[in-house]
C-alpha cells in the first residue's frame, strides 16, 4: 500500500487548490475532503458527535460519498452515490482508520492525497492519521495570517472562529478573533509534527506555490518520492481536470470548498503579502496582530 | 532550483530544523485533553457569558439573513435564491453531473420520506393519546381503590 500524503493547514490556506494539483500527478490520486478522522467510527459521520449539528454532518459526508462513488463505481452519479451509501453501511462499525486504509489500498499504486482542514483543529485527529499510516507524509501549508484571517471572516460570517473557540474575551467584551484560530491551529500542527519523523514532513508557504508553482510542486514531488519530470509537473498545473473539481451529484454536491468547486482552474499569480504590522480589516478598534502571532509568522518566513 | 536551495529558504524549510519553543494557545477556552479541542464549558462564568452573547448575536444575524433571503426569494417570483446561485454557470445551467432527472427524483424521494415520517409521527401521537387515557384511567382507579380501603 502506498503511503498517503496529507495536507495540514488551517482553512483558507490554498489547500483545495494544492490538493487538487498534487492529486493530478500521474502517480497520485487527489481525494476530496473525507473528514474520516474527525470521528472514530464510520457510523459517527452519520449519527454525529457532540456539538455538531446534522447539516454539517451531511456536508462532511459528501467528500467520502463522492470518493467511493468515483473509485468503486467509476463515476459520480446519484446511482453510484447510493452505492457509496451501501458501501458505508456495510462498514459502519469500522474504525475510520481502517476505512481510509481500504480506500488507499484500492488506489495503490497511486499515492492518495487528502486534506480535510478539520483534522488540524485537534491534535488527536492528526494522531489518528499517523496511527493509521505510520509512513504517511505531511505537508504543512502556511498562509499569511492577515490574508488567511480576512478570508476566514468572509466565509459564513467567520463561523470557523467559533468552531475553534477563537474569541478575544476581556472584562467587558468578547469578539470573534480569527488570528487566534490561525495561531492555535498552526500550533496544533507543529505540536503534532513533533511526533512525525523529519523525512515525512515538509512545510511550505502557499503564496510561494502560487507564485512559482512549477519549482515548488517539483520539490514536493521529489520529497514525496514521485516523478518530477516536465510531463508530471504539467499535469499538476491542471487541477480543474480532477474528477472532484466540480460539484457532485445532487445527493453529494460538495466535498470541498464551494468557491474551488465553482472555479477550480489555476491561474499563476503572485499573491500580495502584506506586512505583519498592517491594520486588520476585521477589527474596527485599530488593534493589530498579537505578538505571539507575529512571532509565529516570522518563523514561517513572513516579515 | 535544487532541493537544498529550496529547503534553505524560510518559506520551505524542513520542519525538523525549525526551533521548537513551547508556546501557549491563545484561545481563552482550555483544551479538553480527550478531544484536543478548546472546551468552552471550562471558561470562567463571566467569560462564558460574554462568549455566549457573541454566539447568540452570530446566530441571530444568521437567522435574520436567512429570513431576508427567503423573503427575497418569494418576492422575486420564484427567482433562484442567492444561496444556490453559485451552483449554476453564467448561463444558468446546472453542473454537468447534476441532471434535472436526478434533482426531480431526489425531490420526490425527500417528499416521500417526509410523508412517511409524518405518517409515523401521526400514528405515534395517536398511540400516545390512547396510552395516556389508559394511564389516567388506571391511576384514577388506583386512587379510588386506596380511598375505599381507607
Amino acid at each position: 500500500m502506498s503511503a498517503p500524503l496529507f495536507l495540514l493547514a488551517p482553512p483558507r490556506s490554498y489547500t483545495s487548490l494544492v490538493n487538487a494539483m498534487l492529486g493530478q500527478h500521474p502517480q497520485a490520486f487527489g481525494l476530496p475532503e473525507l473528514c474520516l478522522f474527525n470521528v472514530e467510527r464510520l457510523v459517527d459521520l452519520w449519527v454525529g458527535v457532540e456539538g455538531e449539528n446534522a447539516e454539517r454532518g451531511a456536508m462532511a459526508r459528501h467528500g467520502l460519498m463522492r470518493a467511493v462513488a468515483e473509485i468503486y463505481g467509476g463515476e459520480q452519479s446519484a446511482a453510484t452515490v447510493n452505492m457509496a451509501r451501501a458501501w458505508a453501511s456495510a462498514r459502519e462499525d469500522w474504525d475510520t482508520g481502517r476505512v481510509f486504509q481500504e480506500i488507499v489500498a484500492r488506489l495503490h499504486p497511486l499515492v492518495a492525497v487528502e486534506k480535510s482542514p478539520s483534522y488540524a483543529i485537534a491534535v488527536p485527529r492528526m494522531r489518528g492519521l499517523l496511527k493509521a499510516f505510520p509512513d504517511a507524509r505531511f505537508l504543512h501549508l502556511i498562509r499569511h495570517p492577515v490574508a488567511q484571517c480576512k478570508s476566514v471572516m468572509a466565509i459564513n460570517d467567520g463561523a470557523f472562529t467559533m468552531k475553534v473557540n477563537a474569541f478575544e474575551i476581556d472584562e467587558d467584551y468578547a469578539i470573534m478573533e480569527p488570528q487566534i484560530a490561525w495561531h492555535d491551529v498552526n500550533l496544533n500542527i507543529l505540536e503534532f509534527l513533533e511526533e512525525v519523523p523529519p523525512a515525512q514532513q515538509l512545510r511550505m508557504r502557499g503564496e510561494d506555490i502560487m507564485a512559482d508553482p512549477r519549482t515548488h510542486l517539483a520539490a514536493i514531488a521529489r520529497w514525496a518520492g514521485l516523478r518530477d519530470d516536465d510531463e508530471a509537473i504539467e499535469e499538476m498545473m491542471h487541477p480543474e481536470r480532477s474528477p472532484f473539481a466540480c460539484f457532485g451529484p445532487i445527493t453529494a454536491l460538495f466535498g470541498n470548498d464551494p468557491n474551488f468547486l465553482s472555479g477550480p482552474t489555476f491561474r499563476p499569480h503572485k499573491p500580495k503579502i502584506p506586512p505583519l504590522d498592517t491594520d486588520l480589516p476585521w477589527r474596527k478598534d485599530g488593534r493589530r496582530l498579537y505578538p505571539q502571532v507575529v512571532e509565529l509568522a516570522n518563523e514561517f518566513g513572513y516579515v | 532550483m535544487s532541493d537544498d536551495a529550496l529547503h534553505a529558504t524560510p518559506d520551505a524549510a524542513a520542519v525538523a530544523e525549525a526551533p521548537k519553543p513551547r508556546r501557549e494557545r491563545l484561545s481563552p477556552a482550555p483544551v479538553d485533553p480527550v478531544t484536543g479541542r478548546p472546551d468552552p464549558s471550562l471558561l470562567k462564568p463571566h467569560q462564558a457569558a460574554l462568549r455566549q452573547a457573541v454566539v447568540d448575536a452570530f446566530n441571530a444575524k444568521k437567522a435574520r439573513k436567512f429570513l431576508q433571503k427567503q423573503v427575497h426569494h418569494i418576492s422575486a417570483n420564484r427567482e433562484l435564491a442567492d444561496g444556490i446561485k453559485f451552483l449554476f454557470d453564467e448561463h444558468g445551467r446546472p453542473p454537468g453531473n447534476v441532471p434535472l432527472e436526478d434533482i426531480i427524483e431526489e425531490r420526490r424521494m425527500v417528499e416521500y420520506h417526509v410523508m412517511w415520517i409524518e405518517g409515523v409521527l401521526s400514528e405515534m401521537r395517536h398511540r400516545l393519546i390512547k396510552i395516556r387515557e389508559v394511564e389516567d384511567y388506571a391511576l384514577d382507579m388506583l386512587a379510588r381503590s386506596e380511598h375505599e380501603n381507607d
